[in-house]
């Protein structure tokens, strides 16, 4: 891989009381680059998600962006520096619309006194976001529609569409394919080859196997809160993969 | 208190830590009075709170003062009357919230030892407290009818419309009262009749709207009857802001002095009055007797009537009745 | 709209949300409507009269600036009980200053008050806004869930307006001006400038739900706080000022209820949060949080208050006193019942 690291940890630990969640784990991401992160339930994808988010701070260890050193006290200080997650199932405001959704903690204000008065830019931030998302490449749903009125699938696409569009370094998915149809995760999966392209990292965290052998260009396997394999997809098959999830199989030296 | 301690030597200062009869040490011990009421932030026992400290100073006990700060309520009163007693008072002057609910209570400060006397409302059973001592509340009700009757120049033979603002369907001074001012309203004044009656719920905003509704309702209403302080701050306001002072007689209850000043400018026709510290200052003065020397009061059950205030009210009878503040 | 790929489906389907939005403002308008035909009716010809819609947007007036604080407070998820004795302490307060530290000669009136009401109007704001500070403090630092500390600083606010007033109620700028009629080509008009300024105060805090990004907030954090806070917002920031909002308009309140009734007593919030919150619920506003309107809100406490006076002005039947609240409590349940029919249709 040609392209420069543009998001790292090393040797983060995370503990929850007497849980051990995160242990000791080391992660390179480059721009351009699609990396899978699989695991068993309770392997400690949701902990290093957080901690790569900004929305956990880790016990030990260094975050860097950029081969800078960062330390996240807030998600919004990730936002600012262009990361961008989806998480899992909780994304979006129910009772806001698309648009509002999509501009959430990114508003644009009118123009002159109202703006300063807070008042915001309804339709502008519609017609805005139905552009991005349309830049994306996800069917959407009108931008003026309540969430709460949409599909499973919608909601999803929303969700994506809202993260991709504002990432401009790292991007976070976290069971982005989750209750998805066939079609509608064949979608996402388009997606997130297009931002790839962009030059966007793309960390993508899921449980369906094939979904991560397709998209994705390395793969790290988590278990138990440590990094159990870090290799290019290439060197995977489904079995193997499978295999290493759950620690039957141990790699190279069988 | 420390001459005194000194002066009965050291055979007293030995038996101090102990916890005495209330006969036997008498005489070498500062008396200790409970005073449990029922809400601290009714006015009405913040003015009988003024009395019976004074009373307190006056006879040199030591006073505990106690009760809810804001509930009138029996199922708050009792645990605040069980840890009163714990205390080992002499006596305890005893505003029961609930006439049976508060029985036991009251018989177990009997039986330890200690003398009790019921103010304002009283146990059911009363024979074993050494003085009941309740204000008219039935009679405050009659002397409104009275004042209104005055007001409007009552003629036998004409009809007048006339309405009260009250609380609740319950409070027992509403009931009193109202009672009292129907009974007199028809045995004397038969020409005058009770056309509506509203709940206020505790809220002068809510007694103000009453009266307003009552102003479209009636519009030849002659006479307001305000039963409590609430409903007369209500009254008061919609008056004032109709224009109708002086045009409608308005009898309110509590001599608040925001009332006072009110009656002083005429938008009060009158207002009747009790005299809660006078209970309380009675109710003290009783037992402290009774503890020191024995004595039982002339009269078991004593009733300590209203007042009617009115622009005829001298000024000392104005500085005596009005209520004032502890603070 | 859009390229969206479903756009036959969706004209109907959006139409049918507008609809929805549209359900509970038009319902509560029906609902007056019908409300003042059988009270013209049951009070022989009075209901509609100068004289009860003054009362009744007296009441409006009263009770509007806590059903709006509340309308903030709800929709974020959480609820404000502290409303009722911030109007008490405040009220007190303002008539502590005036009496006892400005020695206000209670007879004065008309433009001479004024300086004095706007005095008071300033300290009961001030009051409402500590109020509102402290219940803010109570959840996001000492993390107390919103009904155990506001029921907390009910109780205690109550006990202060009881302290500071000695029980008793304090008067006045004895200025009924601003309760006064405006009188256009002969007719009185039922509304005063007391009345017209918590009616400005409404439409701006309308405004400011629907319109801007501090709605929006309070929107999202009552919608999924998770999401929210995860959009780089502060909840506990967003939090404060949601309850230094509603201890503001409390206090404002405290203000109305000083100048309508002449008299800061600690007993002028009485109930008043329990009104408040009836209001806001008739008027649309879901307690689960995310869901609400201002317009619905004014509609409901519009709504609350004729009931209130319209039971006092029939005539035909006797209503008592006490059944009067037993037909509030089914109104009220009627509400909630509309609404969860109306969820339910949507789904």
């Amino acid at each position: 891989m040609a392209n420069k690291v543009i998001y790292e940890v090393r040797n983060v630990s995370k503990n929850y009381g007497a849980v051990v969640a995160l242990d000791g784990a080391s992660l390179k991401l480059h721009a351009g680059e699609v990396v899978g992160l699989v695991g068993d339930n309770g392997a400690g994808k949701s902990t290093l998600v957080k901690v790569l988010s900004g929305a956990h701070s880790p016990d030990s260890g260094e975050i860097l962006l950029e081969g800078v050193t960062k330390v996240w006290h807030n998600p919004k200080q990730a936002l600012d520096e262009g990361i961008e997650t989806l998480y899992q199932d909780s994304g979006l405001a129910q009772h806001l619309t698309v648009s509002q959704n999509v501009f959430l903690g990114r508003e644009k204000f009118l123009k002159g006194i109202f703006g300063k008065l807070g008042f915001l830019a309804r339709k502008q931030m519609e017609l805005e976001a139905e552009a991005d998302l349309q830049a994306v490449g996800i069917a959407f749903p009108s931008s003026n529609r309540p969430v709460s009125q949409l599909s499973g699938g919608q909601r999803q696409a929303v969700a994506i569409g809202r993260a991709v569009s504002w990432a401009r370094k790292v991007l976070i998915l976290d069971e982005p394919t989750n209750h998805l149809g066939a079609r509608q995760s064949g979608e996402v999966l388009e997606v997130i080859k297009r931002a790839k392209k962009k030059g966007l990292g793309v960390i993508f965290i899921s449980h369906t196997l094939p979904h991560v052998l397709e998209v994705t260009d390395r793969i790290v396997v988590l278990r138990l809160g440590k990094i159990v394999r870090d290799a290019p997809t290439s060197e995977y098959t489904a079995d193997t993969l499978i295999g290493t999830i759950t620690g039957s199989y141990h790699g190279d030296e069988n | 208190m420390n001459k005194r301690i000194l002066s009965v030597g050291m055979a007293a200062l030995a038996v101090a830590g102990l916890t005495l009869g209330a006969t036997g040490c008498a005489s070498t011990k500062k008396l200790t009075i409970a005073f449990v009421m029922g809400a601290e932030s009714d006015p009405f026992f913040q003015a009988m709170k003024v009395g019976a400290t004074a009373e307190a100073k006056a006879e040199g006990v030591d006073l505990i003062w106690q009760g809810d700060p804001s509930h009138y309520d029996v199922a708050t009163q009792v645990p605040i009357v069980d840890n009163v007693i714990a205390q080992k008072p002499d006596g305890l002057v005893l505003i029961p919230t609930d006439p049976t609910g508060l029985q036991a209570s009251s018989d177990k400060a009997v039986a330890a030892g200690i003398a009790v006397a019921n103010v304002d409302t009283h146990t059911a059973d009363t024979s074993k407290a050494i003085i009941t001592i309740t204000g008219d509340n039935a009679d405050g009700g009659a002397k409104a009818a009275d004042a209104i009757a005055g007001a409007i120049g009552y003629t036998a033979g004409k009809s007048y419309q006339v309405v009260v603002g009250l609380t609740s369907a319950t409070a027992t001074t509403n009931v009193g009262r109202y009672d009292g001012f129907k009974a007199q309203v028809k045995s004397k004044y038969p020409g005058i009749k009770i056309v509506d009656v509203a709940y206020s719920a505790a809220n002068p905003q809510t007694a103000n709207s009453n009266v307003n509704n009552w102003l479209t309702k009636y519009p030849n209403l002659s006479g307001i009857f305000a039963i409590d302080g609430t409903n007369a701050s209500g009254a008061a306001a919609a008056l004032q802001a109709k224009n109708l002072v002086g045009k409608i007689a308005l009898v309110g209850y509590d001599a608040y002095p925001a009332n006072v000043d009110l009656l002083k400018q005429g938008v009060f026709t009158a207002l009747i009055a009790q005299d809660p510290a006078e209970e309380a200052r009675l109710a003290i003065k009783t037992l402290v007797d009774y503890i020191k020397n024995g004595t039982k009061p002339s009269s078991h059950d004593v009733v300590i009537a209203n007042v009617t205030l009115d622009k005829n009210t001298s000024d000392a009878d104005f500085t005596k009745y009005t209520y004032v503040a502890t603070n | 709209m859009g390229n969206s790929i479903q756009e036959g489906q969706e004209l109907s389907f959006l139409d049918k949300v507008k609809a929805s939005f549209r359900n509970q403002s038009t319902l509560l308008v029906v609902t007056l409507v019908i409300l003042a035909v059988i009270f013209q009716i049951a009070s022989e010809g009075i209901f509609l009269s100068v004289g009860t819609l003054g009362t009744v947007l007296n009441d409006w007036g009263s009770y509007i600036l806590l059903a709006v604080a509340q309308t903030f407070v709800v929709i974020t998820g959480g609820i404000d009980l502290s409303v009722g004795s911030t109007v008490s302490l405040s009220s007190v307060v303002a008539g502590w200053v005036l009496v006892k530290g400005m020695g206000l000669d209670t007879s004065i009136s008309g433009d001479a008050a004024l300086p004095y009401v706007l005095i008071a109007t300033l300290v009961c704001l001030l009051v409402g806004l500590a109020v509102g500070a402290l219940n803010a403090f109570l959840i996001n630092v000492l993390k107390i869930v919103p009904f155990i500390a506001t029921l907390a600083t009910m109780g205690a606010m109550a006990g202060m307006a009881i302290i500071i007033s000695g029980g008793m109620p304090l008067q006045g700028p004895n200025d009924f001006n601003l309760g006064i009629a405006y009188n256009v080509f002969g007719v009185e008009l039922p509304i005063s400038s007391t009345i017209l300024t918590v009616l400005i105060i409404t439409v701006i805090a309308g405004l400011y739900l629907h319109k801007t990004r501090f709605g929006l907030y309070t929107y999202s954090l009552g919608s999924n706080p998770f999401a929210t806070r995860a959009a780089g917002i502060s909840p506990a920031r967003h939090i404060t000022k949601v309850y230094m909002l509603s201890g503001g308009l409390a206090g404002l309140a405290g203000a109305y209820a000083y100048i309508r009734l002449g008299a800061g007593s600690p007993s002028n919030g009485a109930g008043m949060e329990l009104y408040a919150i009836a209001a806001t619920v008739i008027g649309g506003v879901s307690l689960m949080g995310g869901v609400g309107r201002i317009v619905g809100v004014a509609l409901g406490t519009l709504v609350l208050f004729t009931v209130q006076s319209g039971l006092l002005m029939v005539k035909v039947v006797e209503v008592s006193p006490s059944l009067k609240q037993v037909i509030v409590a089914i109104l009220i349940a009627a509400a909630v019942a509309v609404q969860t029919l109306q969820k339910n249709g949507r789904k």
